[in-house]
């Protein structure tokens, strides 16, 4: 069943290809999309039953061996961000579907997700460097045009700040790539990690210097400190659910590259990147909470949230433990849904009030008592309050930290939980609580079937949040075993490259 | 224990369907109080059978939860949790009821309801929590509830400020505690409660080197983090200012909540970990001067006010601090009192809250200057408040007095430091006495006021049962404390102390120093109430409140304004909206991780040997890009810049037609002229390369850019003093012919071997001309015309020649949006 | 010659860095034109450099003559020249849309999504004067 592998490609590809076709007609295009992201929810869960069956599975594309052509693996570390990134999918089409403008449907909001998740899902499977630049592009210009869809004088500008800074990044990375293979003479993950030993790299500088630029070439995209600034400068332009896609995925694939990358090519990390690994961790989540604080626009609000969770994630790699790396794991998969869920409910929170910034909103838990009720999973997993599943990821993070000696960082992460239940807590008494500014005449009428059917999506995304927290033990069995291959990655690269 | 805990908030989760049932039955909803109450009744019905058990042993069930990370849903019901259990089941019955007296007919009493059934359903969980995590999860979760319900007035800027401060002053304490819990699992390996004591108590007990916990040298860190939890939790100073703002709050969440169940919490768990980390130095010296001054502070500040329910709250504080000392001083005695007034303080205090909300409710106000003589209108509250106040007074024959005698006693029993602490007792004592005349008293006798807006009148039967109900106990017990000695208190105390010291309750202990002491309080006490009308609002009274009650408060405020604002500072800094910024910061940031590898390894980059040595045509080439990529950087004109970029760009491809990659050149030359066409066009349209005045900022460009050169020429050197291994793309070489069929090895490599890539490389084309496309063609979807005024340019918002000033790069040539220009 | 064309490389990298920083975002467009062309050529020239002999199979051979240049970076090379091109078309066009809108190339005065707000205009000018946070 290697081709099962190749399903969380095809699906995105062929379903993009067809809603392109279909462009013209809005309610083949929607059917089709809603089809296709099931269909892709569950070829990823059968890829992740799979996996826990048979261990990691491998495909070789074309069926040329490894390292010779471009291997396909997934572990559980993929096979999880896979259905996560599939789960939000779905959510945010149905969303669509109901709550999207006809403007952009036509210019092709769906095939663009599509080709876009096509993207992400391309760079949690691939395991070839290379092709992972090509899926990074393809997820990045998807991203560029799906944010200015719209041609909104914001979306223009906050497109500006993001084309540009991430193409530094992409330039980052092909410059890394050049450099790496010309030490390594190989592209492939698994066979690398073989080759840096063979090629005397590890513990020079020249070593500690590649990986600085793998770092900046991944912590563009995952938004970490000093390199985030595109993301709060764009994330609120566009309209919700493409905002809770951008959210979910594309910051998470910069990380996963990381913890792919790192562990896999390059072993545990000398000194010198181990500390700024560390530092950055804590800037990053020190520097989106403070912007969250002071933000008004819930979704730039959110942007910047986005980046403290970044700096969570981070900190379980750079203390390169099995526990730190479980931690990572758990924390990124239950973001990617978190995310998601939390740009969702922002696009309901405009949509009842027809504003966006909180000081207009307002009035919220009398006119509509089930979303606030929906409020507080998403946005108090987000301070890690337990029992929701950001409390376990956190939880796991510090016993990770503390282990590793790391006290310091621990009391930078919850000195920024508490100060994210401070946002959260301003969120809830400005949006839900205060009563709302005198009605405005323009607010349009929401019809009560549309509100339904674009809150259907964010109540199951809810539920299930609310499921992982109570019984966090399936996604924490899956993170440990991601971190037990991540930190032994001999079934991986026996898995790739056969015995 | 599980079952009774989900049972709780299963009826939270229904709670808004019975309400809205009931009320559509009609009867305001009052009737729902009475349902819902039945579950609480019945739980504390059961916790009481189990009574016997507990004196026994402790009762333990342990499932599992997140194995991986140690965590179980482990529950551990001994005397201490059971105490805490029949509180909470037994006074959240009667506030139950109540409530639905009290909000009768409230649009939101559903709500409420869920809220708080789920607090109580986290407090009772809390409380027979084995595992510490689950106790923080429920910790936490009390924390929620009681956001919640503080703000429950949420049309009011009041409650939700007061809302906001509880959340976080309570949630930074929980943050520390599992901080402290996490430590408390490095040092004994697990977050069982049990297991910890059963390797404390194993391993020598509380001996001169300490146990195994504070022996260790995060000792010192696991305590300050557990006591700052606690004591936030429990209001103690300089914590305390967030319980009198709770007060905001209906008044059966002040009465359950902030005085009989959740802020006892921080004690609950202080008493629960007194045998693991109590029992030193450090320990004392940390619970009884933070204990003591809080006790004497809020009792005195209680006399500041005229509200029933600050009165209340500080007393609250008051009682609080009270059994913090008293848990820090450790004795059998101290400890024996500390049960012992948990119970006083919970029977009083309820039934006087709620005494306040009737009063509020029914008469309209809950200033004790306004209030007066209501005893004949209120009689059922009249006798549950005066029987509470008396209690709260410590007047025989009271449980309160027997409480009091206690605390006195454990202070004569405390050795050398005792005499501070009984003389801060006595102090704090004397002003809870007045404090109880003040509001169990005082409302009901004397003139009726005229000021009152509406005619007092009894309140229904769910709202004066609860008073009466414990008002009653108090009594009860002061005159058959045996009633709960043996049964449940001395298995408490044995359960903080984890080793057996019988007790027996008195009324009368014969005459000794703490009657004595007992009788001065009451003198002081009584003279202090005849002069509290005057000494309330006098001059000292008021600085001393507002440096003590308020200036917490405030400073918290400020602190969190600065704090505010120092954010938006540094994110202005951070995040200025410039790309220009962004972009020195991030190629900065660039240059020094990169360049940072080498700091101290320099000699690792030298001149790469073994190359083939350069021809001349080549040194042309390589002078051709540096001269264009110099025109590029320093022209004016931007033609002349794209001019040397196309050079640039075509010697690049020479480059590569000179070794050996011919595809690539045609490929280079083919971009690089579609590239050029395209900027042409674009250029046609847009201004001229605006002039920028020279600054320091050129230097710093040029020292980041410069940095940036000589970082990848280095690393590229050292890279190139490495040999290659040639083996994967000899392999694909070598079988191009042979597998694959093609004669052009870089073909075949892209539409065989990577053709995955090429998959990529065509989606990328095809979304780029979408995204194009959509760039031209889509209107603008904020309505927005093409070209308005400028933002931040003040100069040209008004006028039309602004307009006509914005038109020079024409509009011609390139496909045009469609947006209509409004 | 691989290490004089690193020194070159060096240059177009700084000479790019230099242009990225510019105001003007035309200039910033020229920057990162450059940029990719040299990124090309760090991933050509740590490939090892091979005159003359293109990896081409003789039409009656099986196996390219010895020596012959390494195909695989080549390879890599046409892929990102390709990407990196329809990047750089959308990025000119993205320019140039949001000159249409905006009428101005200074990336100093592209700030409508991040107006520079003062405290005031967040939280209200009453919270700021008594120095509270709003709720």
């Amino acid at each position: 069943m290697r081709v099962l592998l190749v399903l969380p490609l095809a699906i995105p590809l062929a379903t993009g290809v067809v809603a392109l076709l279909l462009r013209r007609f809005r309610g083949a295009q929607r059917a089709v999309s809603v089809l296709g992201a099931a269909g892709l929810l569950a070829a990823t869960v059968a890829v992740l039953t799979q996996g826990q069956v048979e261990g990691i599975v491998a495909a070789q594309m074309g069926g040329w061996a490894a390292p010779y052509g471009i291997t396909l693996a997934a572990d559980a570390l993929s096979a999880g961000l896979l259905v996560a990134t599939a789960l939000v999918l779905l959510a945010t089409m149905v969303y669509a579907v109901f709550g999207m403008d006809a403007e952009r449907e036509r210019f092709g909001f769906y095939p663009l997700t599509f080709l876009l998740v096509l993207g992400v899902n391309g760079a949690f499977i691939t395991g070839d460097l290379f092709n992972l630049y090509v899926w990074f592009e393809v997820l990045l210009i998807a991203s560029f045009v799906l944010l200015v869809l719209g041609n909104e004088r914001l979306q223009l500008d906050g497109a500006i700040k993001y084309v540009g800074i991430n193409l530094i990044s992409s330039v980052a990375f092909l410059v890394a790539l050049g450099l790496f293979y010309g030490q390594t003479g190989t592209l492939n993950m698994a066979d690398a990690a073989g080759k840096v030993q063979a090629a005397g790299l590890s513990g020079t500088p020249m070593e500690a210097a590649l990986v600085s630029l793998f770092i900046v070439a991944f912590g563009i995209k995952a938004g970490i400190f000093p390199l985030f600034f595109w993301l709060p400068a764009s994330y609120h332009t566009p309209p919700a659910p493409v905002a809770a896609v951008f959210a979910g995925l594309l910051t998470k694939v910069g990380l996963y590259a990381m913890v792919r990358v790192f562990p896999l090519v390059f072993g545990a990390p000398t000194g010198y990147t181990q500390v700024v690994l560390l530092v950055a961790a804590g800037l990053t989540m020190i520097a989106g909470v403070l912007g969250a604080l002071v933000e008004r626009d819930v979704q730039r609000l959110l942007a910047f949230l986005v980046v403290t969770a970044m700096g969570y994630v981070l900190m379980g790699l750079a203390f390169y433990t099995e526990l730190g790396l479980t931690g990572t794991v758990f924390y990124m998969v239950q973001d990617v849904v978190v995310k998601g869920t939390l740009f969702l409910l922002a696009g309901l929170m405009q949509q009842a009030t027809g504003a966006r910034r909180l000081g207009q909103m307002g009035g919220l838990y009398l006119k509509r008592p089930f979303l606030a009720l929906l409020f507080f999973t998403p946005f108090f997993s987000l301070a890690g309050f337990p029992p929701f599943p950001g409390f376990w990821g956190k939880l796991t993070l510090l016993q990770a930290g503390f282990q590793a000696g790391q006290g310091w960082l621990v009391a930078i992460a919850l000195a920024v939980g508490l100060v994210t239940l401070l946002v959260v807590a301003q969120v809830f008494s400005v949006a839900f609580w205060r009563d709302g500014p005198a009605e405005k005449a323009e607010t349009p009428a929401v019809p009560r079937a549309t509100r339904w059917a674009t809150t259907a999506p964010v109540a199951g995304l809810v539920a299930l949040l609310l499921a992982l927290g109570l019984w966090a033990q399936p996604l924490y069995d899956l993170s440990a075993q991601a971190a037990v291959g991540l930190m032994n990655p001999e079934a991986y690269i026996q898995a790739v490259l056969g015995s | 224990m599980l079952w009774a805990v989900l049972s709780i908030f299963a009826l939270a989760a229904v709670a808004p369907v019975v309400v809205g049932v009931v009320h559509r039955l009609g009867g305001g909803g009052r009737a729902a109080g009475w349902i819902l109450a039945l579950l609480p009744a019945g739980l504390f019905a059961y916790f009481l059978r189990q009574a016997p058990a507990v004196a026994e042993g402790a009762i333990q069930q342990s499932m599992p939860w997140v194995p991986g990370l140690g965590v179980e849903l482990a529950f551990y019901l001994d005397g201490l949790g059971l105490l805490f259990a029949l509180l909470i089941t037994g006074i959240g019955a009667l506030i139950v009821a109540y409530a639905g007296g009290y909000l009768a007919g409230h649009d939101q009493l559903g709500r409420f309801y869920s809220q708080l059934l789920l607090f109580m359903g986290a407090m009772l969980g809390l409380v027979v929590a084995d595992d510490l995590i689950l106790f923080f999860v429920f910790f936490e979760l009390t924390s929620l509830a009681s956001y919640l319900l503080i703000g429950f007035y949420h049309g009011e800027e009041g409650s939700r400020v007061a809302a906001r401060k509880a959340l976080v002053v309570t949630g930074g304490g929980g943050l520390a505690l599992l901080g402290g819990l996490l430590l408390l699992h490095q040092v004994t390996g697990t977050f069982q409660f049990s297991e910890m004591l059963a390797m404390v108590s194993s391993g020598g007990g509380h001996g001169e080197s300490g146990n195994l916990v504070t022996s260790s040298p995060l000792y010192g860190w696991i305590l300050a983090l557990v006591c700052v939890g606690a004591f936030t939790k429990s209001a103690q100073f300089p914590f305390h200012f967030w319980l009198p703002a709770a007060m905001a709050g209906p008044t059966p969440v002040s009465a359950y909540l902030h005085s009989a169940t959740m802020v006892k919490a921080g004690v609950f768990l202080l008493a629960r970990l007194s045998p693991i980390l109590g029992g030193t130095a450090a320990w004392a010296w940390t619970l009884v001067p933070v204990g003591a001054f809080t006790m004497v502070v809020s009792a005195w500040l209680g006399l500041r006010f005229r509200d029933l329910k600050q009165v209340l709250a500080y007393t609250t504080v008051m009682v609080l601090g009270l059994l913090v000392m008293l848990l820090g001083i450790g004795t059998p005695t101290a400890i024996e009192a500390m049960v012992t007034f948990t119970v006083v303080h919970a029977l009083y205090k309820g039934a006087l809250f709620m005494m306040a909300g009737n009063i509020d409710h029914e008469a309209g106000t809950r200033d004790v200057l306004e209030l007066g003589g209501l005893r004949g209108k209120m009689p059922l509250t009249f006798a549950g408040g005066l029987l509470a106040a008396l209690s709260m007074a410590g007047l025989p024959p009271f449980f309160g007095f027997i409480g009091k005698e206690v605390v006195y006693e454990a202070g004569l029993g405390a050795g050398a430091s005792g005499y501070g602490v009984l003389a801060a007792s006595v102090l704090a004592n004397v002003a809870l006495f007045a404090g109880a005349l003040v509001v169990g008293v005082k409302p009901f006798f004397g003139e009726r006021r005229a000021a009152l807006t509406m005619e007092p009148h009894e309140a229904p039967p769910s709202m004066w049962l609860g008073p009466v109900v414990l008002g009653a106990g108090g009594l009860v017990l002061g005159g058959m404390p045996e009633l709960v000695d043996t049964r449940v208190l001395v298995p408490a105390s044995d359960a903080i102390q984890a080793s057996h010291h019988s007790f027996h309750l008195k009324l009368w202990h014969g005459f000794n120093a703490a009657l004595g002491l007992s009788l001065a309080t009451f003198a002081l006490g009584g003279a202090l109430y005849y002069r509290w009308r005057t000494l309330h609002a006098s001059r000292p009274m008021k600085r001393f409140a507002a440096a003590l009650a308020a200036g917490p408060g405030r400073v918290f405020e400020r602190g969190l304004y600065r704090g505010v604002r120092g954010s938006y500072h540094v994110t202005r800094l951070m995040q200025s909206g410039k790309l220009g910024v962004y972009l020195v910061v991030i190629l900065g940031f660039i240059a020094l991780l990169v360049g940072g590898a080498f700091v101290g390894r320099l000699e690792l980059v030298a001149w790469p040997d073994g190359m083939a040595s350069p021809r001349y045509y080549e040194v042309t080439l390589a002078v051709a890009i540096v001269a264009a990529a110099a025109v590029a950087v320093r022209a004016r004109s931007r033609f002349v810049a794209i001019l040397a970029l196309s050079v640039a760009g075509y010697s690049i491809a020479m480059v590569y037609l000179f070794f050996g990659a011919p595809d690539l050149a045609m490929t280079q030359f083919a971009v690089e002229t579609l590239t050029l066409v395209l900027l042409v066009l674009v250029l046609a349209n847009l201004p001229r390369f605006s002039f920028e005045k020279a600054s320091w900022k050129h230097a710093r460009d040029g020292v980041v850019a410069g940095g940036v050169g000589a970082v990848v020429t280095l690393l590229m050197w050292s890279g190139l003093g490495r040999g290659l291994d040639r083996s994967v793309s000899r392999y694909l070489s070598e079988n191009a012919y042979d597998l694959a069929k093609g004669h052009n090895i870089v073909n075949v490599i892209l539409v065989d071997y990577r053709a995955l890539d090429t998959l990529g490389e065509i989606t990328v084309l095809t979304m780029a001309a979408l995204g194009v496309y959509a760039l031209m063609r889509l209107p603008p979807l904020d309505g927005e015309s093409d070209r308005p005024e400028p933002p931040g340019a003040p100069e040209e918002a008004g006028g039309p020649g602004a307009a006509s000033d914005g038109q020079r790069g024409s509009k011609a040539q390139l496909p045009q949006a469609a947006g209509p220009n409004r | 010659m691989e290490a004089i064309l690193a020194v070159v490389i060096g240059v177009l990298f700084a000479a790019s860095f230099y242009l990225l920083l510019r105001r003007n975002l035309l200039r910033f467009i020229v920057g990162l034109i450059i940029l990719s062309n040299a990124a090309n050529l760090v991933i050509f020239t740590m490939g090892r450099l091979t005159r003359e002999h293109p990896p081409i199979i003789p039409s009656d051979g099986h196996v390219p003559p010895t020596p012959y240049a390494n195909p695989l970076p080549q390879a890599l090379i046409l892929t990102a020249i390709v990407i990196s091109f329809g990047l750089l078309a959308f990025a000119l066009v993205l320019v140039y849309r949001n000159f249409q809108t905006t009428d101005t190339l200074d990336t100093e005065r592209i700030r409508s999504a991040e107006p520079p707000e003062p405290l005031e205009a967040r939280f209200g000018e009453e919270a700021v004067r008594e120095q509270r946070l709003p709720a």
